[in-house]
């Protein structure tokens, strides 16, 4: 079973994070990296990637004729995906595992964090296309 | 360059859209073949689409590490329906393709124009991580 794993987070939000020391943010990547060392040599990663800041995005329409219409104005309390990772695992309760492992990542001073983290089931059969 | 294009479309609670089925079967066949035209360009490096917000959880961690699992969400939540990764060489190809999917037809088989959420992917992991 594939769920995604979404760790998303305002702006106000990435800035808060901006403003931590570069320890804090060493120990919390290293927690990131080290589990995902971790689902990868017990074969349950599929993906992960993080994303570009918020500042990047753009909202796109097609307008009448088709052409894209692009706005990068969103309202202030909208989440924004910060980054994912793909799991393939036996059971809902292993996804939830990872996403509290994921929740539990070190904030200042080491504290865990405790964000929330949605976890979704993928729909699609297939998950990895080439090229990838 | 590579892009998400997220379709964030859902709110809380929600299941299978009530259209008539042939206009859900019309979506998902445009769905396909778009992405199937993407891949035939080398342009596609990932297509997923979730499971319906009904059946999303939020996930955080408690004091002993364990997780504590809700499935309650605020109204106005966007859940992301579905994205794809491209790999192009500009942002206006990003942006062009982000149109052909917001005209993606609804009921009736009239075009959406619903909004696609256009982000660079981070070129590699943060320094930090390396």
């Amino acid at each position: 079973m594939k769920y995604i794993l979404m760790m998303t987070g305002t702006k106000a939000g990435v800035d808060t994070y901006r403003a931590w020391s570069k320890s804090d943010v060493e120990v919390h990547f290293a927690h990131l990296k080290n589990l995902n060392r971790e689902l990868s040599e017990a074969g349950e990663l599929v993906a992960n990637e993080p994303l570009a800041a918020p500042e990047q995005a753009k909202v796109v329409r097609a307008g009448k004729n088709g052409v894209p219409v692009t706005d990068g104005v969103f309202p202030e309390a909208k989440e924004f995906l910060l980054g994912y990772w793909i799991v393939d695992v036996d059971s809902p309760e292993r996804a939830y595992e990872i996403a509290a492992r994921l929740s539990a990542g070190p904030g200042p001073g080491g504290a865990p964090t405790n964000m929330p983290i949605e976890v979704r089931q993928i729909m699609s059969k297939r998950t990895s296309e080439p090229g990838v | 360059m590579k892009y998400i294009l997220m379709m964030n479309t859902m709110k809380a609670g929600q299941g299978v859209p009530g259209w008539p089925k042939k206009d859900l079967q019309a979506h998902v066949a445009f769905m396909r073949n778009f992405a199937k035209e993407l891949r035939e360009s080398g342009e596609l490096a990932l297509a997923e689409g979730l499971t319906f917000p009904d059946q999303a959880k939020l996930v955080r961690a408690g004091t002993d590490g364990m997780p504590i699992t809700d499935g309650v969400f605020p109204e106005g939540k966007e859940f992301l329906a579905g994205f794809s990764l491209i790999d192009v060489d500009t942002p206006e190809r990003a942006y062009a393709i982000a149109a052909r999917a917001s005209a993606a037809p609804g009921p009736g088989g009239a075009p959406l124009n619903m909004p696609i959420e256009v982000r660079p992917m981070a070129s590699g992991p943060p320094p930090e991580m390396l």
